[in-house]
């Protein structure tokens, strides 16, 4: 473990703090699904406020440490850095959705894919949370760019994800295979609802995926000498985006609605999650992030 | 059969199949390393599964028939289709737009409708219908019935988002391909001092011929404290006919570009042999002092003293003696040399111990000094001057693609029909949506409210 001085410094223990949030939250809106107790829902919602407050003071604290000693980048660089960011988005992506909609019941798939983002961050030997001095390579304002478009992206899929399983359930119970009258699934709103909230979330994450990726080869242009590689994360990004695109054309053309939008919208969050995670733990390539021990590329 | 064939290629179903095809084959490049040497393939697979890797294009696989081949059927498709379908969309837009009645027999599954009967007059009616879903698009009467009929559109023009949406697509495409064709990524290492004019095509290894020469005046990698690597930064100069027309250090992330080329800083090394850093004094003669950088196997010639030594790795050398040694040859004869070793004579400076390496030829003293690497620094230098076909197209996809996503178009009639010798006013509204959401019906039914309401029908 770091000695406690450095995880106040670099912010690193108000996100294992904020876990403590995140986990009351998923607690709470767990609980909603089974008891349609609205109030156990509010709580929930500010737990998961303050957890955002929280995260976002974390955030910043680690940002001002970084350049404080000396290192001119955001704190978006390695695994660490990037999976507290995730957990961060979702959540804030979840607490715009809830605005406009009645989705309580997406809660607790939001908190936990966002818990569980934070507990690999927090507690895993392959991303551990000192700031390191950032390889040139990364030594951009493109950087923040980059990565802030994609989460945002990632945010948004991580969301169509949650509606895609709760369509899918309430799918189920309308087309009266699902005998049984859970209280859960009388507590979501109608799926056509469902429905029209997947394809809004994956078409702001669309939206913001194909920025990142323009902006992505903008800056390799300018610091590679070339804007495509064909490097695996590249190639990934553009298997999402092909994914995405074929979600919005199989909706709009051939009219398919319901069911299987909410197939490609959970199989497409699995293709991010491929994108984001398994390409830098899998493949090695040029956006790998950088593995305790591993070389840097220049 | 013309228009079967028309068809095949403006289908969706073939978009979607080729979205599916072009994903997997890129899949299958992304587990397969891409852009091996042969010899290192064989290695890593083996003769027998290289060969079939090969045959298959696995190894080069986004430059095969078939990717390219998939990417270029996208595009016929994508063409086709907008083609096949601009009218449609131009008439949507600009009209002739369809009537009430037409409307109402296609029998969109998308469409609302709504009727009641209303006691006030037509125009009451009309004022109350333009005052909720504002000036109409089309007004017509029909002269005899004195019916009439109004036509709405709403977010229409953005019909058109998505074929600038695909549009753009061709126009990244055509960026691309100039980019291909007109452009080039080649690199080159170039040692410190000296320069160069041909560089390696990346794909091959083929040089080609720069259009100015390069020099590499100095390179320099800079640390953070604990060691990491902060910078690499080479000091290059742009030479053209023999006069120096530029200098720039550039580091990663921030190249150099003249005339459309430009230089990135790739990668760094140096290159064997390393020289000793040596200094030669003369016991004799206290101003004597000479600099040597002696690289192993290089003969090097003291006037003064007349003499020319070799500086020597020693083969087999022991744990304990330094190893390497200077080789004093009589300047008559060339074969017969003298074999002087180094002795090492710990002393105090600057209170660190540090050992003082010399070795003696009669008044001749040399001081090993370290030893001195010859840096050279990888570029790339490239030339892309169609990007701009490709950022210009990326930025009107993006624009596109909010445009598309967030502006549902929708269609909207009135009819109104005088009944009972014009007591009552029959209105009946119908509403087709380009995209079926919950959110747009759920409207309607408030502005249908509203109406009702203004005609004090509820
Ligand atoms: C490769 C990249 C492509 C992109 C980025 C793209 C983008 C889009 C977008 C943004 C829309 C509007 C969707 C909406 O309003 O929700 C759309 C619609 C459509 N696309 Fe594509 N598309 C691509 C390829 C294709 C291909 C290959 C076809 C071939 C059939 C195609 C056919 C269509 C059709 C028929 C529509 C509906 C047009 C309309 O009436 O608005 N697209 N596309």
């Amino acid at each position: 473990m770091i000695s406690p001085n450095v995880s106040v410094l670099d912010g690193s223990l108000f996100f294992t703090i904020s876990l403590i949030f995140i986990l009351l939250s998923f607690i709470g809106y767990f609980s909603f699904i089974f008891s349609g107790n609205k109030p156990i829902a509010k709580l929930s919602f500010v737990a998961l406020i303050i957890t955002l407050a929280i995260q976002t003071f974390a955030f910043a604290q680690r940002w001002i440490y970084a350049y404080k000693i000396g290192i001119n980048t955001p704190p978006l660089v390695d695994l660490y850095d990037s999976l507290v960011f995730f957990a961060y988005v979702i959540i804030l992506g979840f607490i715009f959705i809830r605005i406009f909609y009645d989705f309580d019941a997406l809660g607790f798939i939001i908190t936990l894919v966002s818990a569980l983002a934070l507990v690999f961050a927090s507690f895993s030997p392959l991303a551990p949370s000192a700031i390191e001095p950032t390889i040139p390579a990364l030594q951009s304002y493109w950087l923040l760019y980059h990565i802030v478009t994609l989460f945002i992206a990632y945010g948004a899929f991580g969301a169509s994800f949650g509606l895609g399983i709760l369509y899918l359930f309430k799918y189920k119970k309308e087309s009266g295979h699902l005998k049984k009258e859970g209280r859960f699934l009388g507590l979501l709103p109608p799926s056509a609802i469902i429905d029209e909230a997947i394809y809004k979330v994956i078409v702001f994450g669309l939206l913001f995926l194909t920025a990142g990726i323009v902006i992505g080869a903008a800056w390799a242009d300018s610091a590679w000498g070339g804007f495509w590689s064909w490097d695996p994360k590249e190639t990934w990004s553009l298997i999402t985006w092909l994914t995405y695109i074929l979600f919005i054309h199989a909706r709009v053309t051939k009219g398919w609605g319901g069911k299987r939008m909410a197939w490609i919208a959970v199989i497409g969050f699995a293709v991010v999650i491929f994108c984001y995670l398994g390409v830098d733990l899998i493949i090695p390539g040029l956006h790998s992030y950088a593995t305790p021990g591993s070389t840097p590329v220049l | 059969m013309l228009s079967k064939l028309n068809s095949f290629f403006s289908s969706v179903k073939l978009a979607i199949f080729l979205f599916i095809s072009i994903a997997v084959v890129s899949i299958i490049g992304t587990f397969i390393n891409q852009g091996n040497t042969m010899a290192q393939y064989k290695i890593i697979y083996g003769a027998k599964v290289f060969a079939t890797l090969y045959w298959l294009g696995f190894l080069n696989i986004y430059n095969s028939w078939y990717f390219i081949g998939l990417a270029a059927l996208l595009m016929i498709n994508l063409l086709t289709a907008s083609i096949n379908r601009f009218p449609r969309t131009l008439s949507a837009v600009f009209g002739p737009y369809p009537s009430f009645k037409e409307a109402a027999e296609k029998k969109s599954p998308k469409a609302v409708y709504e009727s009641f009967e209303s006691k006030q007059g037509i125009f009451e009616v009309v004022s109350v219908l333009k005052g909720v879903f504002g000036s109409p698009l089309k007004e017509s009467n029909a002269p005899v019935s004195g019916e009439k009929e109004l036509y709405y559109s709403k977010n229409s023009i953005f019909r058109f988002s998505s074929y600038i949406a695909h549009l753009s697509v061709i126009i990244i495409i055509i960026g691309v391909l100039l980019t291909v064709k007109y452009g080039f990524r080649s690199y080159t290492n170039i040692k410190v001092g000296e320069k160069t004019n041909v560089s390696y095509l990346i794909e091959n290894n083929k040089p080609i011929k720069l259009p100015f020469t390069i020099r590499l005046d100095k390179y320099e990698t800079k640390y953070y404290p604990d060691g990491i690597p902060k910078s690499y930064i080479s000091k290059i100069s742009i030479i053209k006919r023999h006069t120096r027309v530029l200098t720039k250090d550039i580091k990663v992330n921030h190249p150099l570009t003249y005339n459309g080329i430009t230089i990135y800083q790739s990668s760094y090394g140096h290159y064997k042999p390393a020289a000793a850093r040596l200094l030669v004094l003369n016991l004799k003669n206290r101003n004597y002092k000479r600099a040597i950088d002696a690289r192993p196997g290089t003969f090097y010639d003291l006037k003064k003293e007349n003499i020319r030594f070799k500086f020597t790795l020693k083969k087999n050398p022991k744990k304990s003696e330094v190893p390497f040694f200077i080789a004093v040859y009589n300047n008559k004869n060339k074969k017969d040399f003298q074999k002087l070793n180094f002795n090492i004579l710990p002393v105090k400076n600057h209170n660190h111990k540090v050992p003082l390496i010399f070795a003696k030829y009669q008044n001749t003293v040399f001081l090993y000094n370290g030893i001195k690497n010859y840096y050279y620094s990888g570029v790339e230098i490239t030339k892309n001057s169609y990007t701009s076909v490709v950022w210009v197209g990326s930025i009107i996809l993006i624009i596109a693609l909010f445009f598309s996503f967030f502006f549902n178009q929708q269609e909207t009639w009135a009819r109104l029909m005088p009944k009972n010798g014009g007591e009552v006013v029959g209105v009946e509204i119908l509403s087709i949506p380009r995209k079926k959401f919950p959110s747009f019906y759920r409207k309607f039914g408030e502005k249908i409210a509203n109406i009702k309401n203004k005609l004090n029908l509820i």
